[in-house]
């Protein structure tokens, strides 16, 4: 009686657990890159770099401030010559001629400064200030920038981008080499780049995001392609220093432009 | 209401002077980078906000009539950094306020620095880097004189 009320038992524990639900997808691992990053190191090159920069620029600014003749001077004029040079040398004879015609654009004309509108992907890439990388599930990255509150999808599937017009961020796809993140981004709508030239909705970006061995900086290395725009390849780069404190705050108060002058260049 | 008015034409400008911090656009279509001013008043508003914080000062200009000025200063983003809050500078408060003035309006400037009534300074986030920096500088220079081991 006892063997048989085991073994009826033991196929009604056997049913039960066929028919329990599944446990719980295990939660993705977090990457060595998740969590809040902001404004770079307080250095030279990290604020040289504080939007973006090439390695032209640096070599350039760390060959003026290692040249004793321009001790006395501030370093605003050097990080000011240091871009000019960067400028001249690097951006300008990667530029088509189409692009070159309207290049630069005049800062008046920005439609993030007359319309509040938010900036497209070339430029929000590079955004200052707070970046947070999180890992939302098995197969999305989500990256949140305090400019403009903006929040970018990387899809770690592949899947094809949606139908439909390009878009302001663009569509990416991402995977991981090691603990480096490979971003890669198309479908991008016209806008402005990061160094205020026009580009078309040919652009495609190819991001590299790298924590420092210290953990204390993560490194963008962008990989910018624009056949309109660009007779090569522009590669920039970017810094971010580890701020788990930071927060990314509202973004609401932004009032379009009434009262500004036409022809004007930053010092 | 008259303040209100004032406020509602503010323009959402970038703080911007010796260094390049960034912000969501360019800083010389409203302000003259090459010139300072300095005013001295009573803050009747701070707002604490992105992409720009706000301020609103009463000041008497030369005969005696009270002015509403604007103060811009880098956005919530950035001053967060730099460890300022939305009390950091308080209605009531008097203060003497040194910026760039606007192109096209007299009562306008982007924040350069700020003295109160005590004496006490108040300076954007990027005096603190530039100090930083000017230390990696003598740091560097000392560095190249020191004979080669």
């Amino acid at each position: 009686m006892s063997i048989r009320l085991g073994t009826v038992l033991l196929v009604l524990s056997a049913v039960a657990c066929s028919q329990a639900p599944p446990p719980p997808p295990e939660p993705p691992a977090p990457s060595k890159l998740e969590g809040m990053w902001s404004d770079p190191p307080p250095t030279a090159v990290g604020t040289f770099c504080f939007f973006s920069c090439t390695d032209a620029g640096i070599d350039r600014l760390n060959a003026l401030l290692d040249d004793p003749a321009n001790d006395k001077r501030p370093f605003p004029q050097l990080q000011a010559e240091a871009a000019k040079y960067q400028t001249d040398n690097y951006l300008r004879p990667r530029m088509t001629e189409a692009a070159l015609k309207t290049y630069p654009l005049d800062p008046a004309d920005d439609p993030g400064f007359l319309r509040c509108e938010p900036w497209g992907l070339s430029k929000q890439m590079f955004a200052p200030h707070q970046l947070e990388i999180r890992r939302v599930s098995d197969d999305q990255i989500d990256l949140r920038y305090g400019e403009w509150e903006a929040v970018r999808t990387v899809y770690l599937d592949g899947r094809a981008a949606p139908a439909g017009p390009p878009s302001r961020l663009g569509h990416s796809v991402g995977r991981f080499e090691g603990d480096t993140l490979v971003v890669e981004t198309s479908r991008v709508a016209a806008g402005i780049t990061w160094w205020d030239a026009q580009h078309s909705d040919q652009l495609r970006v190819v991001e590299r995001f790298t924590r420092s061995d210290d953990g204390d900086t993560l490194m963008l290395t962008a990989t910018i392609e624009d056949p309109w725009g660009l007779r090569e390849p522009v590669v920039a780069k970017k810094i971010w220093r580890w701020a788990p404190d930071q927060k990314i705050t509202p973004y609401d108060a932004c009032e379009p432009a009434t009262e500004f002058k036409k022809g004007t260049s930053e010092p | 209401m008259r303040l209100l008015r004032v406020f509602l034409l503010v323009l959402p400008l970038l703080v911007l002077t010796a260094v390049k911090t960034g912000a969501h656009h360019a800083f010389s279509p409203v302000y003259d980078a090459k010139r300072t001013i300095t005013v001295d008043g009573v803050v009747t508003q701070f707002r604490f906000v992105n992409p720009h914080a706000m301020m609103l000062m009463e000041v008497k200009n030369k005969a005696g009539k009270v002015e509403t000025w604007n103060v811009e200063f880098a956005g919530r983003l950035n001053l967060e950094e730099a460890g300022w809050n939305a009390q950091t500078i308080k209605p009531g408060e008097h203060v003497k306020v040194t910026g760039n003035p606007a192109w096209q309006s007299s009562q306008r400037m982007a924040f350069v620095k700020l003295v109160r009534a005590d004496g006490t300074e108040l300076e954007p986030g990027r005096a603190q880097r530039l100090s930083a920096i000017e230390e990696e500088r003598r740091q560097r220079a000392q560095q190249r004189t020191q004979p080669a081991k």
